[in-house]
Formats: C-alpha cells, sequence, structure tokens
C-alpha cells in the first residue's frame, strides 16, 4: 500500500504561494494605517507651518533626493550593519542565557536582579561608557545594542522553556530520548512562542539605539547624519532619515524575521478558522 | 517468562512516600492490567516501571527488546503533522529516513487511520483521532511492550470502547506485553489477561486475578459478569473505587 505522508510538492509550493499572496494582500490595512498617519502629519504641517514640521511630500522628496546619492546609501549601510550586527550578537547571548536559565531555576534565580539591573540602567549612560572605552567606533553603537535588548531576549527564550509542555518531555523520555535530545526535538521548538515576539522587539530597540548611539557619540551612520541636519535646522532631511532609518526596519523584520515564523509556526494557521486568516 | 519484573520497589515524592514493597511481573505475550482508587500511585508505578522515574529502593529488570507509552494525553507534538508525529519514536530510534514512510503508514493503517488524516496538525484532529495517532506512534517502533498510562480516561463511552477494540486487535491480539494503568475494572476486564490490584496507599501489589478466556474472546455478558462478580464477592476489588481528594496521584 502506497500512503501519502506529504502533501505533493505542487500542492506544497501552491500553498506556500498562497500564504505570500495572503500576507501581500493584508498588506493594504498596514497602507491604510500608514496613510492615515500621513493624514494627521500633514495636519500638523498646516497647523504649525514648514518651519516646526515640513509636509509629508515634502519629506518624501528629501528621501528621494537622498536615494538618488550614493554617499546617504554609505550612511544608512553602516547604520544597517551596526543594527544587523548588534542584533545578532543580543540574539545569540540573550538566547543562550535564557535556554540555561529556563532549564535552570538556579541560574534563573541568579540572573533574574541582574536583568532588572539592566533594565533599570538607561541607554544613554552606557553609551557614555561605551564612548569612553570604544570611541565612536562600532564597537559603541553595538554594545549598546546588547544591554539594551538583553532583556528581553533574555526572557522570551527563559519564558519559552520555564512554561514547555513537560507531557511532550516525558513523551520524549518513554520513547528514549536523552536530555539533549530532549532539548533539540521538543524544548527549543517550545520556546519560539516567546522568543519571536521579543526578537521582533529586540530588532526594533536594535535599530532605535543604533541611530541614537551614533547621534549622541558622533559615529556617522543615520544617526550622525541627524545631528547634522539638527546643526543646519533642516527639518526636511531630519525626517528623511527617521523614515528611512524605519523603513530599514520594517525591511529587515519583513524579510528575515517574518519568514522565519510563518515557516516555524505554520501549524498555527491550521489552527485558525479560515475567516481569522487574513 | 517474565519480561518485567519488579521486586520491593518504592518511590517518594519530596520525602513523601507513594510506593512501597511493590511486587509485580508482567510475562511475555501477557497484558497486565493495573487497577486501584485515584491518586494511589498507579501511574507513578508505570512512570517508574518504563524508566521515566528512579525509584528510590528495590530491584527492576526489564527484559524486553523495546518499549513504547501511550499517555492519558496524547501528547503529540504541536508543530508536527500526524505522520511526523507517528515518526517521532523512528526519529529518536535513528531509523534512516528513506525506512521511515513505509513503517510510518504500517502503524497508521493499524490504527485505522485514513491516508488523509496524517498530513493534518494536531490542532485539526479531533480527540479520538489524536489518541489514535498516539496508539500510531507507539506501535510504529514495534515495541514488544507497551506501557498503558491511563490512556482512554478522557475519552466518552463510545469512543473508548473503539480505542480498546484497537487496543485489543493490535496489542492483545498481536502477542505483544503491556502494564495497562486504568480505574475502570470494566475495561481492564475487556483488555487484560491478568488484573492486579494496587494498594489504596501505594503499599504494594494486594494480589491479582486471571481473567477467563482471551482478550477479545469475551462476550460483553462474560465481562459484565466477571466484574459484577469482582465487585460484589472477591474481597480483593472492595476499595478500588474508593476516592480520597486530598491524595496527590
Amino acid at each position: 500500500m502506497t500512503t501519502r505522508l506529504k502533501l505533493p510538492m505542487t500542492a506544497r509550493l501552491a500553498e506556500r504561494a498562497g500564504r505570500v499572496l495572503e500576507f501581500l494582500w493584508s498588506g493594504w490595512a498596514g497602507l491604510a494605517a500608514l496613510f492615515l498617519l500621513a493624514a494627521v502629519w500633514q495636519a500638523g504641517h498646516e497647523a504649525y507651518g514648514p518651519f516646526i514640521l515640513t509636509s509629508p511630500q515634502q519629506t518624501v522628496a528629501a528621501v528621494l533626493g537622498l536615494a538618488g546619492d550614493p554617499s546617504a546609501w554609505a550612511v544608512a549601510g553602516v547604520t544597517l550593519q551596526r543594527a544587523i550586527t548588534g542584533f545578532v550578537m543580543v540574539s545569540g547571548a540573550g538566547v543562550t542565557l535564557g535556554l540555561v536559565a529556563g532549564y535552570s531555576p538556579a541560574t534563573m534565580r541568579l540572573m533574574q536582579p541582574l536583568i532588572t539591573v539592566l533594565m533599570g540602567v538607561p541607554p544613554i549612560a552606557w553609551i557614555v561608557l561605551a564612548m569612553i572605552w570604544f570611541g565612536g567606533s562600532d564597537a559603541t553603537v553595538r554594545l549598546v545594542i546588547l544591554v539594551s535588548a538583553l532583556p528581553v531576549v533574555f526572557l522570551g527564550a527563559a519564558q519559552g522553556i520555564a512554561t514547555r509542555d513537560r507531557g511532550l518531555d516525558r513523551m520524549a523520555q518513554a520513547f528514549g530520548a536523552g536530555p539533549l535530545r530532549r532539548f533539540l526535538t521538543v524544548g527549543l521548538r517550545q520556546t519560539t512562542t516567546t522568543l519571536f515576539p521579543a526578537l521582533v522587539l529586540a530588532l526594533g530597540t536594535a535599530f532605535k539605539v543604533a541611530v541614537m548611539a551614533e547621534l549622541l557619540a558622533n559615529a556617522g551612520g543615520i544617526g550622525g547624519a541627524l545631528a547634522g541636519a539638527r546643526i543646519n535646522l533642516d527639518i526636511a532631511t531630519a525626517l528623511a532619515w527617521v523614515l528611512i532609518a524605519v523603513a530599514l526596519l520594517i525591511a529587515v523584520e519583513y524579510l528575515l524575521v517574518h519568514p522565519v515564523k510563518g515557516e516555524i509556526e505554520r501549524w498555527r494557521r491550521a489552527a485558525q478558522p479560515w475567516g481569522v486568516k487574513r | 517468562m517474565s519480561v518485567l519484573s519488579l521486586k520491593d520497589v518504592e518511590h517518594a515524592y519530596l520525602g513523601r512516600s507513594v510506593l512501597k514493597g511493590i511486587n509485580l511481573n508482567v510475562n511475555a505475550q501477557e497484558i497486565v492490567a493495573l487497577v486501584g482508587p485515584s491518586g494511589c500511585g498507579k501511574s507513578t508505578l508505570s512512570h517508574v516501571a518504563a524508566g521515566l522515574l528512579v525509584p528510590r529502593g528495590g530491584a527492576l529488570s526489564r527484559s524486553y527488546r523495546r518499549h513504547a507509552m501511550i499517555f492519558q494525553d496524547p501528547s503529540l507534538l504541536p508543530w508536527a503533522t500526524a505522520a511526523q508525529n507517528i515518526g517521532f519514536g523512528l526519529r529518536l530510534a535513528r531509523l534512516p529516513r528513506g525506512q521511515r514512510a513505509a513503517r510510518i503508514a504500517e502503524a497508521a493503517a493499524q490504527a485505522e487511520l485514513q491516508p488523509a488524516d496524517l498530513t493534518k496538525y494536531p490542532v485539526e484532529l479531533s480527540g479520538g483521532m489524536r489518541q489514535r495517532v498516539a496508539i500510531a506512534r507507539a506501535l510504529a517502533v514495534r515495541p514488544d511492550f507497551i506501557y498503558f498510562d491511563e490512556p482512554f480516561t478522557a475519552l466518552d463511552v463510545a469512543l473508548r470502547r473503539r480505542m480498546q477494540d484497537l487496543v485489543i486487535a493490535t496489542c492483545a491480539g498481536a502477542g505483544l506485553a503491556g502494564l495497562f494503568i486504568t480505574h475502570d475494572l470494566n475495561e481492564a476486564a475487556r483488555i487484560a489477561h491478568r488484573v492486579a490490584v494496587l494498594d489504596t496507599y501505594g503499599a504494594g501489589i494486594l494480589g491479582d486475578r486471571p481473567l477467563p478466556g482471551r482478550p477479545g474472546g469475551r462476550s460483553d455478558a462474560q465481562v459484565q459478569d466477571w466484574v459484577t462478580a469482582a465487585l460484589e464477592r472477591d474481597p480483593l476489588f472492595r476499595h478500588i473505587h474508593d476516592v480520597d481528594e486530598r491524595q496527590i496521584a
């Protein structure tokens, strides 16, 4: 007897294409929200004048102007590189520590107060310290991202392990899995529920903190460009750089984090009634 | 020949004795049902026997080749399809990928799962279907011993009967040995070759009774008569319906 254990390749590809199209279609709602924001912005512009708040149209024009300038691409590239390397560092460190703490209550008890301390220290204080240690370099920005986003990634990973379904562990053990295989086949997968929201949050923090650290540490990048715009009182350029930073974040989040999440959490879609999927 | 033997086994949770002086043998090709009141330590006993818990004392010997376990909660991986769940034990046993598909299909057929069910995720399956997947997962590793830890308690009466028939056909009828934990004497009388009774406080096996005939060969009337006689006249079963909510399972 031949039994089909998987859907045929064409069906799987069709299902995936359907998912992508559905996701793109859901972009209308996002666009509506963005245009609503633009409308409020326009109202603010009309109320306070172009010196306080340039219009969305002028800002977009400034963005397009920057897009034609290769040196602006290099500036954005520096910030992108710092934010992503910082994000990778904080993900690695936070997930490792979080997994250990999730399995070991003693580690959790030791880490909790440290996490509170980390959360209590304002990022700006870290910028000052990092500037003294590393000057206006990549390392300064990465360090500040690391300490700012570490608590959320750590807690996301630790919670995922601590709240895992112990029944699955027991089942895996009954089928002969040792501690390592239980972690790899059953434990790790269950962290995604809490880890993905934490990673999305950490990615946002990485971009925000990167720009802030660059501005304050005079380290170039988008932050440096913002500092330049401030000196020239050039609101349009300042807002254009803000837009670019947001666009970079959105691009990374939707090209990197969401596809991975969609692939790993395919089963959750199966649980949704069809009307809720879009 | 006994394939599972417990001698003077004891276990304690945080200093509180749960099991004491447990002596139990399960022979090859024999299904032993273990009954007892709620909270007497039946599940703990099965977990100790299966090696999920390390006993605090006593001797345990297992001479079967390979065991599998079916729990009350089907314990399926929510992110894996039914087929992947059935193949989970095979994956842990490091069976080459190429051989897994045939074994999964074979086990699914034994548990009467339709091919269309195999691509579904557990959330898309009903309670009974999930338990079928759990049974197929156990059968897929081709065990010669199966632990049943109150597997059908959460199912409704009609479904439970069908699952019992499935176990009778695939385990008792196929010459597997097993330890079947249940608090339902009727279920024990349908499925098992022998019924053992655990003390209300886990202080030893009070005794056992062989069941007439073979599992699957008994009529409903025979099963009912045996249960009625056991409950009315056999002192061994006097306390099996006692309930003490303060006891922790």
